[in-house]
């Protein structure tokens, strides 16, 4: 340990701590340091907790220059120093129990909150019985019961430092910071944060009455930025509510607020701010890790189609090199083919390098790789991949293609696997209608200048209205085998082509695949 | 074993993977015709067509399996090698139901390909084989079938006079008449080849 860098961190912490302490030593119970809000114990843990155990020390001759600074040391010389050790000491296990129970000082997880809550709340409880102790103990705070000085020193330092270690928590992660800095920067942060100040200033200034039957308006915003802000908002409108509370009881002394009362609802508060911004953090990253597992059932339905794109030129591949070999080993009379042999082989390993070449940029990035494809051709692929559907089933597929129709402008691959989706959809739903011929029909014709329609129609039953939106969406599936993620995957695809998928309404079934072409005609 | 006889017929979409099989099939001495899909192998499919077919599991249409079901229907009895970039267990199943010679995995390995073309040709030498040996057998008339059952349960001469009830000079003809039929040239293969033709289960 460098004597420098110690003394240089003790020369940040210990004005900052003494600061606090003066700036929320308000409300007290008798002289001593019994208050409805303690940051500096959320400053002290976060200090130890970042700094490490050896920051002790520091954190011990600071608590007791406080008491003496800003109370005058009360209890005298023997119990300032006994209540600073017990302070100093219970804060100390508190962030060596964060120490060892948290991952890191981002705050990431529902279950890293609880631990924060639950030793904030714990630690404190103790801290409070060791310090309301020693005080009665000495003879101290007699006019006071020692219940409620106790329970008011507990809610006190809870509230601190569930509102500050969060707070310094966060300024101290760089991905929690880089965090803020976003937030900072949009402009719904700014409208929340004067909403905040607002609401302050009304509970204090703007509204006839006692304060106190207004806080409750402190939860409108609060839930607000909680929910569109997540953790990093909670974190920040938490201490702005403290603040601003802090602030407002300062201007106004001529209200005697109830401390518990206000401790008890700043507790809420906070808690409720904490916990709403967490679930808000843990809902956004189901989501994304949601989407990540659509793109990569996507890429799994891809790779499933690519594969046998891919076995093609391989097969052709070996079977050339098969032919070399015995060519050579037999010094063959054909041995004049061998360049065209070879050849070939490399036109073919170029195919199979193409196909994983996409196979692999699909996996990056999902990106589609557009070319002009002849309507002719997608019209073919529709007809030999509803033969394949069909199989043996007793279902007529028509595919029709209205006249000159451009080469569409799309990533071939990926529309025949919407194809692939809407077509086996098409078919299976002819299986519940009742009677009656079984037929799918496909249509291909121009839509506007640059697109092009391909709609599915089936004999079958259609959509119910309600379905109509919902069968887009994952694990939704009308099938008991489905795994619902085909149409989900094919309006990606669509998109992904700035086109279109859209199932419509009717006594039969029918969706519409828009896709982009080309304008030359 | 008349290889120069047996054709293998090789059915896949890609035009890559026939000329490379065609090549590849030319340098290890079989004759080979290619077709793209399943019914144009159909439409061009003769009785007298023996060999192997190679075709792809996933065809345009019609599936390899399908495909072998078809030429069943149609009396044909050529062996069948499915090939498939899917080689899943649902597939394969499928293919062994239809008696398919073997299912190979594609990208093949070209030993095992060989080894199950030859296996597809052994069986069909040995079915030319047999059905060259009945349409003998039907040429023998009912009295000379008898003689010749008789005569492979090794009997003499004598012993089937006295058990048809006709002399032993007359079972000596209707030998003679039958080894002449046959094509064979003493009584040890006649008595092979009755043992060997005949009706067998599944045919």
């Amino acid at each position: 340990m460098q004597p420098f860098r110690y003394l240089r961190d003790a020369a940040v912490f210990a004005p900052a701590y003494v600061i606090l302490d003066w700036a929320s030593y308000f409300d007290a119970l008798g002289p001593f340091n019994i208050t409805p809000w303690n940051p500096q114990a959320g400053l002290a843990v976060a200090w130890m907790l970042l700094g490490g155990m050896r920051q002790w020390p520091a954190v011990l001759a600071t608590i007791v220059a406080a008491d003496v600074l800003v109370r005058g040391a009360p209890g005298g010389a023997f119990i300032a120093a006994l209540t600073s050790v017990a302070l100093a000491g219970g804060y100390a296990w508190m962030a060596w129990l964060l120490r060892a129970f948290l991952r890191g000082t981002a705050l990431r997880s529902l279950r890293e909150l609880n631990i924060l809550v639950a030793v904030g709340v714990g630690g404190a409880a103790l801290v409070g019985a060791c310090y309301v102790g020693m005080l009665r103990g000495a003879g101290l705070l007699a006019d006071t019961p020692a219940p409620e000085g106790w329970l008011r020193f507990w809610v006190g330092d809870a509230v601190g430092v569930l509102v500050t270690l969060p707070l310094l928590l966060a300024a101290a992660d760089p991905g929690r910071r880089a965090g803020l800095a976003a937030l900072a920067r949009r402009g719904e942060a700014l409208a929340q944060a004067a909403l905040l100040a607002a609401t302050v200033w009304l509970i204090f200034e703007g509204l006839p009455g006692d304060p106190a039957v207004h806080f409750y308006a402190l939860f409108v915003p609060l839930i607000w930025i909680a929910a569109r802000a997540g953790m990093n908002g909670a974190i920040v409108a938490v201490a702005i509510v403290q603040l601003g509370m802090v602030a407002g009881i300062h201007a106004r002394p001529e209200f005697t607020l109830p401390a518990l009362e206000i401790q008890a609802l700043v507790a809420a508060l906070t808690l409720t701010g904490l916990y709403l911004g967490m679930m808000v953090d843990e809902r956004a990253r189901a989501n994304d890790s949601l989407r990540e597992t659509l793109r990569l059932a996507a890429a799994g339905d891809m790779a499933g189609a690519i594969a046998h794109e891919l076995h093609q030129p391989l097969t052709a591949l070996a079977s050339y090199g098969e032919s070399a070999l015995l060519i050579i080993a037999r010094n063959d009379a054909r041995s004049a083919e061998l360049p065209a042999i070879i050849g070939k082989m490399l036109g073919e390993s170029q195919r199979a390098a193409e196909v994983v070449r996409r196979l692999r940029e699909l996996f990056r990035s999902g990106t589609t790789r557009l070319e002009p494809v002849e309507a002719g051709e997608v019209a073919a692929s529709v007809q030999r991949i509803a033969a394949q559907i069909v199989g043996t089933r007793p279902v007529e597929v028509a595919v029709s293609a209205e006249p000159a129709l451009p080469a569409l402008y799309i990533d071939r691959l990926q529309v025949e696997l919407a194809i692939r989706n809407l077509l086996a959809n098409a078919v299976d739903a002819t299986e519940q209608q009742r009677g009656g011929e079984r037929h799918v029909g496909v249509q291909l014709a121009r839509q506007g200048e640059d697109r092009i329609s391909l709609v599915v129609r089936d004999s079958g039953p259609g959509l119910p209205r309600d379905m109509l939106e919902r069968v887009f969406e994952p694990f939704v599936s009308g099938k008991p085998t489905g795994m619902g993620l085909g149409l989900a995957i094919s309006r990606a695809i669509a998109e992904a082509h700035g086109g279109a998928l859209a199932a419509r309404a009717a006594s039969h079934g029918e969706f519409e695949l828009l896709l982009p072409c080309l304008q030359s005609t | 074993m008349p290889a120069e006889h047996l054709t293998v017929y090789v059915v896949d979409d890609d035009a890559p993977v026939r000329d490379a099989l065609a090549l590849m099939l030319s340098l290890s001495g079989h004759a080979s015709a290619l077709f793209a899909d399943a019914e144009t192998f159909l439409d061009a499919w003769r009785p007298e067509w023996a060999g192997c077919v190679i075709a792809d599991l996933r065809l345009p249409a019609r599936s390899g399996i399908e495909l072998q079901a078809a030429l069943r229907a149609r009396g044909s009895r050529l062996p069948f090698i499915i090939i498939t970039a899917h080689g899943d267990v649902a597939s394969a199943r499928a293919a062994f139901q239809a008696e398919a010679v073997d299912f190979l995995e594609k990208p093949f390995d070209h030993a095992q390909l060989r080894a199950a073309i030859d296996n597809a040709f052994s069986r069909e030498s040995l079915r030319l084989t047999r059905v060259r040996e009945n349409a003998r057998l039907a040429a023998l008339t009912a009295r000379e079938r008898e003689v010749l059952e008789l005569a492979a349960q090794g009997l003499h001469a004598k012993e089937i006079a006295a058990r048809l009830g006709i002399s032993p000079r007359t079972v000596e003809v209707h030998k003679t008449r039958i080894m002449d039929k046959l094509g064979v040239r003493n009584v040890a293969e006649l008595v092979r080849f009755a043992l060997g033709a005949g009706p067998r289960p599944g045919e």
